[in-house]
């Protein structure tokens, strides 16, 4: 049984998911080839133990992403039952598209992967897990950092193919970044402050550790009702939005029963709080005990850090 | 020129989920909804649809329930509805995807909107397989479409930001959340909804071949339960905690 | 969170598809523009004018009328829509409720083809606001005594009076009044740039913030004489409005009371005192299951009322009931809810206190609850107790 692993691009080099799919497919067995759509990463991709073969396809068509232009520029090198790719939304595409074509089902976002072959993956955001049993051949996107990567010293062989295919989605221009800033309600990741920042200048702290991760920041009403500088559209709680982030950062907010019942939903919950006795522990995953002053820069530092890996 | 949305039904997103004999419990399940992202491609496609497109026609795919969701896109204008009714409570990618497809093939549209991917799977496969079988291009998480002429031209969440880009010939858009503003039906929409026929078929009425399935569900679970929450002192923990956030939480 | 509303007895599976999607249109919207403004507008005192106009694109006003660009949906579906507006606010409900029902109801039943033509399209869609003028400063539960009177001058009718407690009046651009010609009540449409007519609000009202209330004042007000309401005579005007308005009162006060179980129930569980959720002590969950009970048999009445209403069978008594029984039970409700919350109860976090306040009103307007009760005693006695004169 042969793999072929779809590789991640980042900034132009080598995403480190790849190391994780072939770390995700060593399990399986079988010969590890690895794609580079466009030719990016490809000298990095052969260093990668396991991988047998890299093969690097390159042409114009991949200088903008086309979903089916990459498709059927690499699908002639897809020699394998089981194809992979990251759960990233262009890896998720070429996967679909490319087991479409193939005639294979697809299963994207796996986070664990058994013999046999079966897959577990979350549905219903986050609130129940799937287990799902799929026959070779297939495609499988994968999350990244689930799985551990696979260690550097390899030396496989890397072809180079030109190839030329029409494309049919034409980038016309790239458009500013809204300067807009992200609403907490819609916020995957909302870095909240209370009274406990002292003064509302201090909300600018939590908007650089914000624009790290792609955060939105919000507000105790504490906060929002002591300072005209922030607005009650920031507001968290009872009164103000109701809230259901992947991750909630609560910084200097003590937790009344009325922000507790805006963001208590949040799948994980962080707070920063001097006072190791404030309520807001009592509903966290994790707790720093700590004043934000302490904090907040190495906050940033930490995540910046973790975000560019 | 017509257009077709795809729209498919799901739990709504608040809705809780409970898994009872290693299978979510679907008659616990309050309230189904037009998945949200479907919801985006829907409101496009009306846009299109004012803009000069001939036909606007919902499809959707899955139980009798789901009919629901086809009333709904008729109250703010979709012309014509199609149904393809399956019990089937797990259907691999292969099957729904060629279900689709020949629908899409039936109501002869070019242009096909979709969500960028369903809110109870969440998986993504759907817009650009079905893309795929139809030899259609496809560009993904599209936040806002336009008819240019003979083009479309639409912004995307590309790798970089944001971009335009410009797309002819038959192809498939999926949906990500944009700035554009849902209408909601009025009453006046719910009950010329209620006039408008559904063509509900079969599978068997598509003159499709369903193979065996490639894909099975085998069990569902709850996710475990989150471990209590843990403290730590002073600022000097926030590397370990953010570590945690990345391996343990996996949310950033 | 996503809202549950209680329905124990699921009732939900006795509506048709058509009213549950309407229903949800409605709470919808509440949910998306009613609920995170509305302290804003009570705090300012203002029904906000994208109310008026987002109500009439949902087409929901009118909602029982036929034609006439009316909705003319059932009796349920209009309960329905009350109840949601009303799990957002009385204020918000009473908008509707005189619109539809005191307003576009009496011309749509006893107006002229011209008079239904001319008003009922634009207030269908909020173009048009109406507003109703039975209640005057010194007759409310005895309109029949009105001093509001019109004279026939030949061209014109003249009004002289005072109506008072007039929900719309200062935002209405048209008010069907009720008032006596030749000693016989009369229906007339008073336009607002009526010579003569002024609508000057009344402030300072600890109940239905976010609702304008005014007087409405008549000082030889000068009306063309094709604005008399042509096909009724007498009390049997005002009371035929007053009938579909309480019915819809009925459904109102369910949604009041759902949110403030619904916000009793999610604060008993969270609030954490002598080391447990307060909803785990016996006190509390006793109020809670009187709350459920009391709405699920509020739900009950209100929905088979609806039925009726529907087929025709209905008599006024039992609108009297169900209006009677259904804002009692809300406003216990509401004061068991704020007790429930504590002292967090009486802040505008809760709507609890806002909702408890509004049903004050509600349990006096649009007969008050002891006129009820008297409607239901001469029902079953045969004997009226209104009045001391045989």
């Amino acid at each position: 049984m042969d793999v072929v692993i779809i590789s991640e691009a980042g900034n132009e080099s080598l995403h480190p998911v790849t190391a994780q799919l072939v770390g995700a497919s060593s399990s399986i067995g079988g010969k590890i080839s690895v794609i580079c759509p466009g030719g990016i990463g490809s000298s990095e991709a052969a260093m990668i133990a396991g991988v047998s073969k890299v093969i690097s396809v390159e042409g114009d068509c991949f200088a903008s992403y086309d979903c089916m232009a990459w498709c059927n520029a690499i699908l002639p090198f897809i020699d394998g039952d089981l194809v992979m790719t990251s759960s990233s939304a262009i890896g998720r595409e070429i996967s679909a598209a490319i087991a479409a074509k193939k005639d294979f089902p697809v299963v994207q976002d796996i986070t664990s992967l058994n013999d046999g072959i079966s897959v577990s993956r979350s549905i219903f955001s986050g609130k129940a897990i799937e287990e799902v049993g799929v026959s070779l051949p297939c495609a499988l996107s994968v999350r990244a950092n689930t799985f551990q990567p696979a260690e550097g010293g390899g030396n496989a062989e890397i072809t180079t193919i030109n190839v030329s295919q029409e494309v049919s989605v034409a980038v016309k221009e790239a458009l500013a970044k809204a300067g807009e800033r992200l609403d907490v309600a819609e916020a995957n990741i909302v870095i909240s402050g209370g009274r406990g920042m002292g003064d509302p200048s201090n909300f600018s702290h939590l908007y650089d550790v914000a624009e790290e991760i792609g955060a939105a920041v919000g507000a105790s009403r504490a906060a929002v009702d002591t300072w005209e500088e922030i607005p009650h559209s920031m507001q968290v709680g009872q009164t103000g939005k109701t809230v259901t982030p992947s991750l909630y950062i609560a910084v200097g907010i003590s937790g009344a029963i009325q922000h507790l019942a805006g963001m208590r939903s949040s799948k994980y919950i962080l707070a920063i709080n001097k006072d190791p006795e404030a309520p807001i522990f009592g509903v966290a995953d994790y707790g720093i005990v700590a004043t934000w002053e302490e904090s907040i820069p190495a906050l940033k530092e930490h995540l910046s850090a973790v975000m560019s890996d | 020129m017509g257009v077709a949305v795809l729209l498919k039904q799901v739990p709504d997103t608040t809705a809780k989920i409970s898994v009872s004999g290693s299978r979510v419990d679907e008659s616990a399940i309050t309230k189904w909804s037009i998945s949200p992202y479907d919801e985006y491609a829907l409101e496009s496609a009306i846009a299109l649809k004012e803009s000069g497109a001939d036909e606007l026609v919902a499809i959707t795919c899955g139980p009798q329930r789901a009919s629901k969701c086809l009333t709904e896109a008729a109250a703010v204008g979709a012309d014509r509805l199609i149904h393809i009714v399956t019990d089937a409570d797990f259907m691999d990618s292969c099957t729904v995807q060629s279900i689709l497809s020949s629908a899409i093939e039936r109501s002869e549209c070019d242009i096909v909107l979709c969500g960028k991917q369903a809110a109870d799977t969440n998986s993504g496969s759907t817009g650009p397989g079905v893309a795929s079988l139809l030899g259609y291009s496809c560009v993904g998480s599209v936040t806002e479409v336009s008819m240019d002429g003979g083009k479309l031209s639409a912004t995307r969440l590309g790798a970089t930001g944001l971009e335009r880009i410009e797309v002819s010939g038959p192809c498939l858009l999926t949906f990500d959340k944009g700035e554009v503003e849902l209408r909601r039906p009025n009453v006046r929409g719910i009950m010329m909804a209620k006039k408008k026929p559904i063509e509900s078929i079969g599978v068997e009425d598509l003159g499709i071949e369903i193979g065996s399935p490639r894909a099975s569900l085998q069990s569902h679970s709850s996710p475990p339960d989150k471990p209590p929450g843990q403290k730590f002192e002073g600022a000097g923990s926030i590397e370990v905690v953010v570590g945690k956030l990345r391996d343990e939480a996996n949310v950033i | 969170m996503a809202y549950e509303a209680l329905d124990f007895y699921d009732i939900d599976s006795l509506l048709t598809d058509e009213e549950r999607m309407i229903r949800d249109v409605v709470r919808d919207w509440v949910e998306e523009r009613i609920l995170p403004n509305i302290e804003d507008a009570c705090r300012e005192g203002v029904f906000p004018d994208e109310w008026r106009a987002e109500i009439g694109e949902m087409g929901i006003l009118g909602a029982p009328l036929k034609g006439y660009g009316c909705p003319g949906l059932s009796y349920t579906a209009y309960g329905l829509i009350c109840r949601e507006l009303e799990r957002g606010d009385s204020g918000v409900r009473s908008f509707a409720s005189v619109q539809g029902s005191l307003v576009m109801y009496p011309i749509w039943d006893f107006g002229s083809e011209e008079q239904k033509e001319k008003y009922l399209p634009r207030m269908a869609s909020g173009e048009l606001v109406g507003c109703f003028g039975l209640t005057e400063p010194d007759y409310g539960s005895n309109p029949g005594d009105m001093l509001t009177k019109a004279e026939d001058r030949g061209d014109y009718f003249l009004l002289n009076g005072a109506k008072m407690w007039i929900t719309n009046g200062t935002i209405a651009d048209l008010a069907v009044v009720w008032a006596k010609l030749d000693g016989v009540i009369r229906g007339f449409i008073v336009e607002k740039e009526d010579e003569g007519f002024t609508a000057p609000e009344m402030k300072g009202k600890h109940s239905l913030k976010a609702s304008i209330t005014s007087e409405l004042v008549f000082q030889d007000c000068k009306i063309p004489k094709d604005r008399i309401l042509p096909d009724v005579r007498g009390l049997r005007g005002p009371f035929s409005c007053l009938n579909n308005a309480r019915f819809g009162i009925s459904w109102g006060a369910v949604g009041a009371a759902q949110s403030c179980f619904n916000s009793a129930k999610e604060y008993a569980l969270s609030r954490i005192q002598f080391g447990h959720p307060i909803a785990s002590f016996q006190l509390v969950q006793n109020k809670l299951s009187w709350m459920l009970r009391e709405i699920t048999k509020g739900q009950l009445l209100a929905y088979h009322l609806g039925k009726k209403k529907d087929d025709g069978t209905w008599i006024p008594e039992q609108i009297s009931l169900a209006k009677m029984n259904n804002v009692d039970m809300a406003l216990e409700i509401a004061r068991m809810s704020r007790d429930i919350h504590g002292a967090n109860g009486i802040l505008d976090e809760y709507p609890v206190m806002r909702h408890m306040a509004n049903l004050e009103s509600v349990k006096t307007y649009e007969g008050t609850h002891d006129i009820h009760n008297l409607i239901l005693g001469r029902h079953i006695t045969g004997i009226q107790s209104f009045t001391r004169e045989p």
